[in-house]
């Protein structure tokens, strides 16, 4: 029969370029056949092939028993095969684990010095809590064993199975550390050992501090570079814990840093210093200023060097490291690490940038940004490149592909490493993080670093250029789009920063609306979204917001409106058009507001046309199907209904001989809607500080027959007549309507001092007399005293008049730097006097270069207290969530920080308790079974007084049959039938027997008292019911 | 600890793949090519660390603070490109970094000893022996040994290294088993 081997099947692999796919397939259908067959040696070359095609992804779970059947083949050849397909494509969940633990212990026992190596490699990737139980007893006399090869493996394996069973230190660890502490080991065990103590080390330090001689020792002993950067990693989380080793440390590790060649060595010195903490420790001390100076001074020059981007790289890592603790020390090589800002390797300007991040401060702060800035605008757009990798991704998995160029792969690999130089694009991601970094920088501290606000606002004009196309095409797997569309893209960030400034900074608020029209005109749309995949276009929403609430400051509203009102707006995003929606109405006031001049005709005819147009774009999204966006149309679409209505039925003056008014409804109704209070930015924890009103009970229901009244009211939607009237409403024409409407904003003319007083914020569309607005207003402040989302027009001075107080700001009446006012919502000062001052503000702007001053409004908060420890509560959060979710490759080690190693009579104590305890257990057991077996002959027994009992009114046959019993037993001569009879009744109870014991057994499982049998799985049942109704 | 060994060419073609934690086939395919789109976008001159890819990046609001169990997560990606292939390496913080770029660099000296003057070729016909090597340096994620004279008398003591086979190589007699080329 023809079979291939893996030679055959690579060839092949390379030889059917194009249709890969169908050969793999049926390559895999070989194997399935030739996996099943008896001969071993073709056994072990099918699963070689299904190992090699498992590299490409093509899953080979289902032939985990017959991995088993290879496993165990006498030939190490095959073993061999068959250990590696188990590393390979074993899994957690592999089902013939259990049968593999007994081959593992055979082979472990094995006396061929070579087949050990073989369990001991394997162990690590199936070990599992209950097979790591059973190994221990095989693996521990290997660490003995007379190869030290051997010996260095068992002690890596040992550590694995700690990891997944804890308990396998304590009878391992004082072999282990005999081994360490045995100066005659074989040098390679001695390092395996340190490797596997500095990774058990960080769990407990506290346990391997009694090694610390000996591992001072071997540091200084020197030889082995690879041995002593672990031995520094260790003591860099030993010297926390004793102080005195820093200044052992500090003179070998000084002297390493200045003699050894090493440059990982080196490297990890210095970081071991940094990381152990013994450059705080040794701070003031002679030798420790001087090693401070020495590793910075080293550090530079790594930054420095040419040619070698990882030096770089990993200066840069320590450099970060330090920050936290000496940022003066750091910021002394500002100079170097800026740089590497401009690094044309994207790891290292990742991590440069991460570092300028904490070094930033006012003086630098425009320089840096400006330099990242140069760096987006100058790299242009990298969504394309890389598309046909890709590509690949959509595959399920990689396709074994014949090679390109079988001429490379003949090329030696051993030559210095080669490789294309061809300069990258920046990955969206890499963009993406530059954007935050800059808003970060720049909104920190409530905007302490920025000095020109004019300046920022053109960063973030800039940022919107450059900001990454939405949905990250990259596209690893379809999840991870819809991940990315949940999250708030970039563009978002910068609109809310444009917003933020809008609002706090009055001062800059005219370039902030000139940024917002800038952004939102249409003719400029190239300009600033110029990637198809849209990726700016969240910042529109934040600037359709800023053009409307601040129309008045737009250069031209007129322009902004039209785009607005463009067609391709209608396009948009429901999200951005609900900003849109908002915005027109606000932008359209602005425009036709105006009050002081006459109402004519050219007037008359802007308004109605302007009217007309807002009618036409509303009218196709009243059907938009984000019913956000379709409510909002509808609102306003009738709105300007209305206001059409209004404005071509008001008389304008003919021939300029009389002062006309303006329709009201424009000049007053529709403003009053949008000119509310002024918007300030509010603490985040604001809300928490509002106090429960005490006669609030969330409990009572608020109106009691809120079932009956729901019910009524659907009845009375069926009887009544509304839907004809909705209908009218809807149908007919806007001027039917009017004139209900027509009555109220003529009315509004009574009223004219009203009017013409500064102050929009009671937006009365009724009017009333002095005496009756102030007695509403009274009551109404009584009533929202305790309301954090009322501000009070009285309290709030000066916030009536946005335009006003912009001018005098600007105009600067208010240049006292000291005396920046801002909002503080305080509940107890809600009856102080209306016009009083706001308290002044606690940030003082450095005030250097200051040719403008400008005032950055904090947030509002009540007593403001809280505020830290919302934010400590914020913070802690995600560490405790952390906890929840695990990294993929992570292998767990948690485990082993419950258990303790050290000799003290702590660790005796413990494990005495623990001896006590499970002997105890053991005890509880054995009495447990007792009990079981005790109840089970007593249950037997009455089974076999109810069989003698069972028989009914033929008592006398009983009788005869016991007579006969014993004649039987005593005579031995019985009739044929009567015994048959006989044996029927005993095949019976033996039946019954039987099921009394499988019963037992099932006791005998469930440790508990027998009487938690039966409760135990309703219970689970009942949990999965309720499991089920949870997701639904 | 070390998380994984990888070996792919410029293709992304896997020349080996070794898990130190037991994963998904699937998942396995996903990372390698996570890690290959990341690495391939790289020019030469460009240092040998990569960023984590995103199936092993730590969730976002975690990034600030350092617990202690950040030390059992994958932290690190490091790499080395020789000739066709590219080799990753992914460990956590108790790594070195500058160490793990000479481990890889051993590797590739022991294998080159062990197939003499070594290319892409030998290793993809014998994988067998990649993993073998490989289980000579790191057990279970734990490096054993760095010494390369002690790496490849391990992996000899196992038996004989075969060679690529004959006609692989670049002579002309290869183009008759390869009709498809």
């Amino acid at each position: 029969m023809f079979e291939k081997d893996i030679y055959q099947l690579i060839r092949g692999l390379r030889a059917h370029k194009g249709n890969e796919r169908e050969y793999i397939q049926g390559s895999l259908r070989e194997c399935r056949k030739e996996i099943r067959s008896q001969d071993m040696d073709q056994k072990a070359t099918a699963l070689m092939k299904l190992v090699y095609l498992e590299m490409f992804g093509h899953d080979m779970s289902w032939a985990s028993f017959n991995v088993l059947e290879v496993m165990s083949s006498p030939k190490y050849i095959q073993k061999r095969v068959g250990y590696l397909a188990a590393v390979q494509s074993f899994r957690p969940d592999t089902e013939v684990l259990m049968l593999a633990e007994n081959l593992l212990k055979k082979d472990l026992n094995s006396p061929d010095k070579i087949t050990i190596g073989l369990p001991l490699g394997t162990i690590p990737h199936v070990i599992n809590a209950s097979m790591a139980n059973s190994l221990l007893t095989d693996l521990i006399p290997r660490l003995s064993h007379s190869l030290p090869a051997i010996r260095k493996k068992t002690i890596v394996t040992l550590y694995r199975l700690a990891l997944v069973y804890p308990e396998t230190l304590r009878p391992a660890w004082p072999k282990i550390k005999d081994r360490l502490l045995d100066e005659n080991e074989d040098p390679s065990v001695t390092a395996a050992i340190v490797n596997v103590v500095c990774e058990l080390g960080w769990r407990r330090p506290q346990d391997f501090l009694p090694l610390a001689p000996r591992l001072f020792e071997l540091l200084t002993q020197g030889g082995n570079n690879w041995m002593a950067i672990k031995i520094i990693k260790l003591f860099s989380t030993l010297t926390p814990l004793e102080p005195r080793l820093v200044k052992k440390l500090l003179p070998p590790l000084t002297s390493i840093i200045k003699t050894t060649p090493a440059m990982s060595l080196l490297y990890e010195c210095i970081n071991g210093i940094i990381q152990g903490g013994i450059m705080d420790a040794a701070e003031g001390t002679m030798e420790g200023d001087e090693v401070a100076r020495l590793c910075l001074s080293k550090l530079r020059a790594m930054l420095v060097v040419e040619g070698d981007p990882n030096l770089r790289y990993v200066a840069l890592l320590a450099f970060t490291k330090i920050t936290s603790s000496h940022a003066d020390l750091v910021s002394q090589h500002q100079d170097v690490i800026l740089e590497c800002i401009d690094d044309a390797d994207i790891s290292i300007r990742t991590r440069a940038l991460d570092l300028v991040v904490g070094m930033i401060n006012a003086n630098n702060l425009q320089a840096v940004v400006e330099r990242l800035l140069k760096q987006l605008r100058n790299a242009g757009q990298a969504s394309d490149a890389p598309a046909p990798v890709q590509d690949r991704d959509r595959h399920e998995g990689i396709v074994a592909m014949a090679d390109e160029d079988d001429e490379d792969m003949q090329a030696s690999i051993r030559p210095k490493e080669q490789k294309s130089t061809q300069a990258p694009p920046l990955p969206d991601d890499y963009r993406t993080s530059v954007i935050e970094r800059i808003l970060d920088m720049c909104s920190s501290q409530t905007y302490a670093n920025v000095n020109d606000f004019e300046w920022y606002i053109g960063v973030l004009t800039d940022l919107v250029k450059q900001c990454p196309a939405v949905p990250s095409t990259g596209g690893f797997g379809s999840h991870q789009v819809s991940v990315a569309m949940d999250r708030p893209s970039v563009a978002d960030a910068v609109g809310a920063e444009l917003l933020n400034i809008a609002v706090r900074v009055k001062a800059v608020r005219p370039e902030a609306a000139m940024a917002a029209q800038n952004l939102l005109l249409y003719e400029q749309r190239e300009e600033f979204f110029p990637s198809a995949g849209g990726g700016g276009q969240g910042v529109l929403a934040a600037a359709a917001f800023i053009a409307g609430e601040y129309a008045s400051m737009l250069p031209d509203p007129e322009a902004v409106l039209t785009s607005l009102l463009h067609s391709s707006s209608a396009q948009l995003q429901a999200s951005l058009l609900i900003s849109y929606l908002q915005a027109i109405p606000k932008v359209f006031t602005a425009l036709t507001s105006d009050q002081s001049t006459a109402w004519t005709l050219t007037r008359q005819t802007t308004a109605t046309l302007l009217i007309a147009r807002i009618v036409h774009f509303l009218e196709p999204l009243t059907l938009h199907p984000n019913l956000d966006v379709q409510e909002r149309a509808v609102e306003y679409l009738d709105l300007m209904r209305l206001a059409s209505e209004a404005a071509s039925s008001q008389q304008t003056d003919a021939e300029g001989e009389s002062y006309a008014e303006p329709p009201l409804l424009l000049t007053q109704a529709i403003p009053s809607l949008f000119s509310g209070m002024e918007l300030n930015p509010v603490a985040s924890s604001a809300l928490r500080n509002v106090p429960q009103p005490e006669e609030l009970d969330l409990d009572v229901p608020i109106n009691s027959s809120l079932q009956m009244l729901l019910q009524q009211a659907d009845s009375d939607t069926e009887l009544d007549d509304t839907p004809t009237e909705v209908y009218k409403y809807y149908h007919e024409k806007a001027s039917a309507a009017t004139t209900t409407y027509q009555r109220p904003a003529a009315d509004l003319l009574d009223a004219p001092e009203v009017n013409r007083s500064p102050s929009y914020q009671v937006a009365e569309t009724e009017p009333l007399d002095r005496e009756a607005k102030e007695r509403l207003k009274l009551e109404r402040r009584e009533r929202y005293k305790d309301d954090p989302y009322y501000i009070d027009s009285e309290r709030a001075s000066g916030a009536s008049t946005p335009m006003h107080n912009i001018l005098r700001n600007a105009n600067g009446e208010e240049l006292d730097v000291d005396a920046i006012p801002v909002m503080e919502l305080k509940l107890d000062r809600l009856d102080l006097p209306a016009d009083r001052e706001r308290p002044a503000s606690q940030r003082v702007p450095p005030a250097k270069k200051a040719k403008r001053h400008f005032e950055i409004a904090g947030d509002e908060t009540l007593g403001g207290e809280d505020l830290q420890t919302l934010s400590a509560s914020l913070s802690r959060h995600p560490a405790g969530s952390r906890g929840g979710k695990k990294s993929l490759l992570e292998v767990d080690s948690s485990g082993l920080s419950a258990l303790s190693l050290s000799d003290d009579a702590a660790r005796n104590g413990q494990s005495r308790v623990d001896v006590e305890r499970r002997q105890h257990e053991e005890e509880e057991m054995s009495k447990a079974i007792k009990e079981v077996e005790r109840l089970r002959l007593e249950m037997q027994r009455a089974q076999e007084r109810i069989l003698t009992r069972d028989i009914p009114e033929e008592g006398t046959m009983v009788k005869r049959k016991k007579k006969k019993k014993i004649k039987v037993e005593a005579g031995g001569d019985a009739a044929a039938a009567e015994l048959g009879e006989d044996g029927g009744a005993v095949g019976k109870k033996k039946k019954k027997k039987k099921g009394e014991e499988g019963d037992a057994v099932v006791t005998d499982t469930i440790p508990a008292a027998d009487d938690g049998e039966a409760d135990v799985p309703v219970k689970t049942k009942r949990k999965k019911k309720r499991h089920v109704a949870f997701n639904e | 600890m070390i998380n994984a060994v990888l070996v792919f060419n410029n293709n992304g073609q896997p020349r080996l793949t070794k898990f130190y934690t037991q994963l998904d086939t699937s998942v396995q395919q996903r990372l390698l090519s996570e890690i290959f789109t990341l690495v391939a976008a790289r020019p030469s001159s460009s240092c040998n660390f990569l960023p984590l890819p995103p199936l092993l990046a730590p969730p976002q609001t975690s990034s600030t603070t350092t617990s202690p169990e950040s030390n059992d997560a994958p932290s690190l990606v490091t790499y080395r490109h020789y000739a066709t292939l590219y080799f990753i390496v992914i460990s956590t913080s108790t790594e070195s970094p500058l160490a793990l770029l000479d481990l890889i660099q051993v590797y590739v000296e022991a294998l080159d000893r062990l197939f003499e003057n070594v290319c892409e070729l030998d290793l993809i016909f014998n994988f067998e022996t990649l993993h073998a090597v490989l289980a000579e340096m790191i057990v279970g994620g734990v490096v054993i040994e760095t010494g390369l004279d002690k790496v490849v008398e391990g992996v000899r003591a196992q038996g004989r290294v075969a060679k690529r086979p004959i006609n692989e190589s670049r002579g002309g007699l290869s183009q008759g088993i390869w009709a498809g080329r």
